[in-house]
């Protein structure tokens, strides 16, 4: 499944839902005029793209303009960047904040310690891990047990152990219960604040990013349109399979089930100097149809040669074989397969296959070794 | 892990496809399944098992002390709950996409009543020739002394099959699932077989994202572990994907890497295997 990556602006968004505060911002979708959104906003203003990269400062996707016409030569030259597969996908404009101080601040799942944490520090900004990293002693963590929630006087506790004082102790804990209140009322895995900026006039949430627990998108409605909007055609007909699925540099089309499976077999591969071009994790118990389409969806991408590789647990070997059949008969045209199956009904898979005159390894090795000599 | 030949099982989910479908493959394996789960199907018999609305009248009727759930996502955390609240020892959730927050609540209920959780989204647990409880090949290998704990399904049936190949015993074969978060975690279960008595080696199969297996490397520090740990780690070639923000790095110190997993385990002594088929000639170096 996909991990669900709030952008700035769509965290932000949340943030204004339950009050965060917010400097004055602006946000211009892909398509819509810049010009015609740009003239009631004040400059000098800070222009922002909203990609799904790190480090948009360094990549020059982030600058401060002084007056609206540098504005909008700005906002429409973003709309034309790409970084990978990344498009920006909107801009969002913010009035600059007057910065004395920056902080950092989040709830975020610890998954082995299955717990959320409270973590702040009063040295924010973008190298927060370099902080972690040599100067721990700097980084406050609070555990939350979710039966008592956050509670009130932790908060306080963080906001004085940051330095704060007086008004900014109640506004600095209020902030962090009101993250709580998100991280539990949209199923966040992780929501973010960095930098949180201390001005004259208080506190601003500056940048923010919100990670959602794809687990629970069934009832999370708010959840499944962002979703949908930020996944690329082939990830939306993964996505609606339920298969995991990365688009990778190599040549070899991969077919397979259990994601530390498919990784070992990209592993295995470039140690055999050969690369994926994708990972593509079938999902266990794939029926007729899922194996189908998982095909198809490699086929697109124009592979040297698809290697399916399946150690059926739930999945079952007789179910991929006839699959594998089906999607032959659709397209006579295919790449050259290299298949290998095992475990449940793994006699009767391999038996369907034999007999329609297609190989099929029980062993992944020997497998590898045939696709080496199909890429040649 | 909390099983034995002798335990009672009830599927929750018998009468759906997969449900009923791996309860033959669980009693072809020799697991004995006590009774079947179904609300409203109360009454029906599947493959010569009884089927309750309740887990509790499973409980009752039949004394079922272990439970395999097979029923699909959205029922699944409240699946778990019933079977807590019905005392059953062992619970084994095969479903995947539990929501966090449910399994955040349904640890720290088991935690309380002190029964035990595994998965969800996992293959389940193997004691080899004795019983299976899960969803993982029944051929993969026989029973022995090396324990076998995984992350991952479809990738650990692979190494036990190679075990099993190369004619070496395995005492248990647990795989912990591959939800954010899991009943039983790589450490709960590595702590389990460093101490249990019929283990005298554990083969750890790790991947990429997390710091669990770091926590595994410090309890075998802390514990002064002395058993052979043969561990293979996945995920060396994937290219560094989209990180969880900063809060990741800053809760376990690293960003969950193949290599520093791999620097971790071996600093404690732990043997890492290049390749999944490396496994069992390492591990018959100390048999």
């Amino acid at each position: 499944m996909f991990t669900i990556r709030l952008l700035e602006y769509e965290a932000k968004e949340v943030f204004a839902e339950f009050d965060l505060p917010l400097v004055n911002r602006l946000v211009i979708t892909r398509g819509e005029n810049v010009e015609d959104k740009l003239t009631q906003f004040n400059f000098p203003a800070i222009v922002k793209s909203q990609i799904a990269i790190g480090s948009r400062k360094k990549a020059g996707l982030i600058k401060i303009v002084q007056t609206r016409e540098e504005g909008i030569s700005l906002c429409k030259d973003y709309f034309t960047r790409k970084v990978g597969t990344y498009e920006v996908e909107a801009i969002l404009i913010e009035s600059l904040a007057e910065i004395k101080h920056e902080y950092y601040c989040s709830i975020a799942l610890d998954t082995s310690g299955r717990q959320f944490v409270l973590i702040a520090s009063a040295e924010g900004g973008i190298d927060i891990e370099e902080v972690a990293a040599t100067r721990p002693e700097a980084i406050i963590k609070e555990n939350i047990s979710l039966t008592e929630g956050l509670k009130e006087e932790t908060a306080r506790s963080v906001a004085e152990r940051l330095g704060f004082t007086g008004d900014l102790v109640d506004s600095a804990s209020d902030l962090f219960l009101k993250l709580w209140k998100i991280t539990t009322a949209k199923e966040a895995q992780l929501v973010e604040i960095n930098p949180l900026v201390l001005t004259p006039s208080g506190l601003f949430a500056v940048d923010g990013k919100m990670i959602l627990d794809d687990n629970a998108v069934f009832r999370q409605t708010t959840i499944q349109e962002l979703q949908k909007k930020k996944l690329t055609d082939l990830e939306k007909t993964a996505l609606q399979f339920g298969f995991s699925f990365v688009e990778l540099d190599g040549q070899v089309g991969i077919l397979a089930n259990g994601a530390g499976l498919t990784m070992a077999l990209l592993d295995v591969l470039a140690q055999h100097g050969l690369a994926g071009m994708n990972f593509l994790d079938v999902g266990g118990g794939a029926d007729r149809d899922r194996v189908y389409e998982a095909l198809k969806l490699i086929f697109t991408m124009k592979p040297k040669a698809v290697l399916i590789n399946i150690y059926g647990g739930i999945t079952r070997c007789d179910v991929v074989a006839d699959a594998i059949l089906h999607t032959l008969n659709e397209f006579p045209d295919a790449p050259p397969m290299v298949i290998r199956l095992t475990g449940t009904k793994e006699t009767e898979g391999v038996k369907i296959l034999n007999d329609a005159g297609i190989d099929a390894y029980k062993d992944m090795m020997a497998a590898v070794e045939k696709l080496k000599g199909v890429i040649g | 892990m909390h099983i034995s030949e002798n335990s009672r099982v009830v599927v929750q989910g018998i009468t759906g496809n997969q449900g009923k479908f791996h309860t033959q493959l669980m009693q072809e394996y020799g697991t004995n399944i006590v009774a079947g789960v179904t609300p409203k199907k109360g009454g029906q018999e599947v493959l010569g098992v009884p089927v309750f609305n309740t887990v509790q009248e499973a409980v009752k009727e039949r004394g079922a002390d272990t439970s395999i759930i097979f029923v699909p996502a959205r029922f699944t955390s409240g699946a778990v709950l019933e079977s807590l609240n019905a005392g059953i020892n062992m619970t084994c959730c095969i479903t995947e996409g539990v929501p966090v927050l449910d399994m955040l609540r349904l640890v720290e209920l088991a935690h309380s009543k002190g029964l035990h959780l595994i998965g969800p989204n996992t293959p389940g647990m193997l004691i080899p020739d004795k019983i299976k409880l899960g969803i993982m090949p029944s051929d993969m290998c026989h029973f022995g002394t090396v324990a076998t704990i995984a992350k991952s399904g479809t990738l650990s049936y692979e190494i036990a099959k190679a075990l099993g190949n190369a004619d070496v015993g395995v005492s248990a074969y647990i795989g912990i699932g591959g939800d954010p978060i899991r009943g039983t975690t790589l450490v709960e279960a590595f702590d389990y077989y460093a101490k249990d008595n019929g283990t005298n080696i554990i083969v750890l199969i790790g991947e990429i994202g997390g710091d669990e297996e770091e926590k595994v490397a410090a309890y075998i520090e802390a514990q002064n572990v002395n058993k052979p740990v043969i561990a293979y780690i996945a995920g060396k070639s994937a290219p560094e994907g989209k990180r969880m923000g900063h809060a990741g790095a800053i809760i376990s110190g690293n960003v969950g890497t193949a290599q520093g997993k791999i620097d971790a385990l071996s600093a404690v002594g732990a043997n890492i295997a290049e390749t999944p088929w490396d496994i069992p000639d390492m591990v018959k170096q100390h048999l």
